[in-house]
């Protein structure tokens, strides 16, 4: 019991019961599919956003989707507890919760037309409810953003060689885009291209002489930051086609292949004896001082529950799902799946010790890499080597989180366009320009720590909110909402008193003046600005904690009138044949 | 050039799609190769389609403008285009009609 392997064995049980065993008999007695009853796909196909799609392809796309960077650093807020809560919470959460959430938001949309969240709030809370929701998402958007600029910069700055390697991906990325759109060109001959010129830029990270270091001292983080809200500007503005589907579509390839060189990492430990160095219980006040309740459960948010994925459920995968009984190895499957990638990301972290990891100083929130370096260096190593490894753990560690960000900051603009209407505030480089300067402020205070709480706060409530309507439609179909709604309840009591909690700390700091700023780094020498984001902190916080209220509220009332029959039952959309 | 989207039936509308109460089998090769794709390709592929679809609406806007009111072309070159529109117009009124959310546009 003195490696990763048996952990992982055992979770890999506990999500096949998941699975075939609770995931099976909630879809009898829940949910109900029917493989002949016809799905949004088939009913309203556009050819465009409605069309059946194999459940193997539509269980990649929803993998790729719900995948990113959540999964992969939460473990490490997480493991201030010791490794053991961590992997509790990551294989109850999911095992009662996280699935459950994803299949639900798959089911209910597809059981709704193939709406997405937005209409579907609006039916059962009214446009108050609608309102409350897109002012959530605004804020939970920044908070998103902050953490994952600061961690593409963080990671830039200290993996010298990283810049370079991601500067020729990206730039891979954009010529794929070039030669699939204009010249069209054969999407094997792009991919095999892409592929050398991938290891070409791995390989010239490696180069001592292109390790280039930022020159500006303590303003490298800011810098960094800047320049990756250039990339994600232009990711903003660009057509899709030109920067960002190429990029992702690129950047598939190393970022699957590190999550199965990882696990193949962990379940070969009893093999390569690479054994356990982290403590299994640091004790309910871990060793930042924060309770393990609730703050473990919005440390691990991805992994275990998302909220985000209840969004991408909900506004592609059930449009396109090809039959009802698809949506249970779809949602299910790839939310399990994600599991697996938590899990083995808390292996990289189980492996590498206290002392380990206060010793990487700065470098201390990239221990995934330095953690998948123990794990695949056994086999890895004498092929690529120990710079090769790290070049390509932090690439990829990057790419996770730009990629998504790349997303979210579109997104931002989208969501911006529907709250500003016709103000200037809608105008895209406007609009872009506040979703990346608001954020970028954030990320320099390098108070990522608690800002990610922050995300992990907001994003599990979104998950809670997502249960609630699950649990209203089941309510007015009567169903048994027990199984959705006790979940939801956990959800939403837990991460409001996260958020309670994080506004708390913020609030000590701010109100005891600049010397007991959170704000680290370079802004703290300015004692009036590092006491001034403190205080914002906190409005952001307590703007979270009030939507979010206000919005599990409204869906308290909407389950109780569903009860009531209040709520009518769903019907065909006007014009269905 | 005009984007007609077309109507699967059972079976039919991409890889291994099944339709509805079809079989349920598929080998490890299709099922290796739908993942894949899944992972890599599907959203670009949606994405490309819906900036296609985007253009399509912008198309038959300025063509069949006269629709809604809005003489945007002169109605002889309207009238020209208008058997090679016609076929579109179903599938253009019920993608413009259809209701949307920014929650739509995640991806």
């Amino acid at each position: 019991m003195t490696t990763p392997f048996w952990f992982v064995v055992l979770a890999l049980v506990a999500y096949a019961v998941a699975y075939w065993g609770y995931g099976k008999w909630f879809d009898r007695n829940i949910w109900k599919p029917d493989p002949n009853r016809t799905t949004p796909a088939h009913m309203y196909t556009d050819g465009v956003e409605y069309f059946p799609v194999s459940r193997y392809v539509l269980w990649g796309y929803q993998f790729k989707r719900v995948a990113a960077l959540g999964p992969v650093l939460g473990p490490f807020i997480a493991i201030q507890f010791g490794w053991a809560p961590a992997l509790v919470w990551l294989i109850l959460g999911n095992f009662f919760i996280g699935w459950v959430q994803d299949y639900s938001s798959i089911m209910v949309s597809v059981r709704n037309q193939g709406r997405s969240f937005g209409p579907i709030t609006y039916e059962f809370t009214g446009n108050a409810g609608r309102n409350t929701l897109l002012g959530f998402i605004l804020f939970y958007l920044l908070i998103i953003s902050a953490t994952f600029i600061f961690l593409v910069a963080n990671f830039l700055n200290v993996f010298p060689g990283s810049f370079i390697a991601t500067a020729g991906i990206l730039g891979t990325g954009i010529l794929a885009g070039q030669l699939i759109y204009k010249r069209r060109a054969s999407i094997v001959t792009v991919t095999v291209l892409s592929l050398v010129l991938m290891i070409v830029s791995f390989a010239l990270g490696t180069i001592p002489a292109l390790q280039w270091k930022a020159p500006f001292g303590a303003w490298n983080l800011a810098f960094w930051a800047a320049l990756t809200c250039v990339f994600l500007w232009l990711a903003s503005v660009l057509p899709l086609p030109t920067l960002i589907q190429p990029v992702n579509y690129i950047s598939f390839f190393p970022t699957f292949a590190a999550i199965v060189l990882i696990l193949i990492g962990a379940l070969i430990t009893p093999a390569t004896g690479v054994a356990l160095a982290q403590p299994a219980w640091l004790g309910f006040w871990g060793t930042a001082g924060n309770p393990l309740w609730p703050i473990l459960f919005v440390a691990i948010a991805c992994g275990a529950i998302s909220g985000w994925h209840s969004l991408v459920g909900s506004s592609t995968t059930s449009k396109q799902l090809d039959v009802e009984t698809d949506a249970h190895p779809v949602g299910a499957g790839a939310m399990l799946s994600e599991g697996l990638l938590g899990l083995a990301s808390l292996a990289c972290y189980m492996v590498l010790s206290i002392e380990r990891i206060r010793e990487l100083g700065n470098a201390s929130v990239a221990s995934w890499v330095f953690g998948a370096k123990v794990l695949t260096g056994p086999y890895l190593g004498p092929i690529i080597g120990e710079a090769g490894m790290t070049i390509y753990f932090s690439v990829v560690l990057i790419i996770f989180a730009i990629t998504v960000q790349a997303l979210v900051t579109r997104f931002w603009r989208l969501v911006s366009a529907e709250v500003f209407g016709e103000s200037i505030l809608a105008q895209k480089h406007v609009s872009t320009f506040i979703g990346l300067a608001i954020p970028w402020l954030f990320a320099v205070s390098g108070a990522w720590n608690n800002l990610w709480l922050y995300f992990g706060g907001s994003n599990q409530l979104l998950a809670g909110l997502a249960l609630m309507l699950i649990t209203i439609h089941l309510a007015r179909v009567r169903e048994m909402t027990q199984y959705t709604l006790y979940p939801a309840t956990f959800m939403i009591v837990t991460t409001l008193a996260a958020l309670l909690w994080q506004i708390r700390v913020f609030y000590r700091a701010a109100s005891a003046g600049p010397e007991k700023t959170l704000v680290v780094g370079v802004l703290k020498q300015y004692g009036a600005i590092a006491n001034a984001l403190d205080w914002v902190f906190v409005f952001v916080g307590v703007a979270l904690f009030v939507l979010g209220l206000i919005m599990a509220a409204r869906t308290y009332m909407a389950y109780s009138q569903a009860m009531r029959g209040q709520i009518p039952q769903p019907q065909p959309a006007a014009g269905d044949d | 050039m005009i984007f007609r989207p077309k109507k699967p039936e059972a079976g039919e509308g991409s890889p291994e799609a099944r339709g509805p109460g079809g079989a349920t089998r598929a080998g490890f090769g299709t099922m290796l190769k739908g993942v894949l794709y899944g992972m890599a390709s599907h959203g670009n592929v949606t994405a490309a389609l819906r900036t296609r679809m985007h253009l399509e609406h912008l198309f038959m806007f300025i063509t069949l403008g006269d629709m809604l009111g809005i003489p945007v072309l002169p109605p002889y070159y309207s009238l020209r285009i208008l058997p090679y529109a016609v076929p579109n117009v179903e599938s253009w009124k019920q993608r413009v009609f259809r209701e949307r959310d920014f929650t739509d546009a995640i991806y």
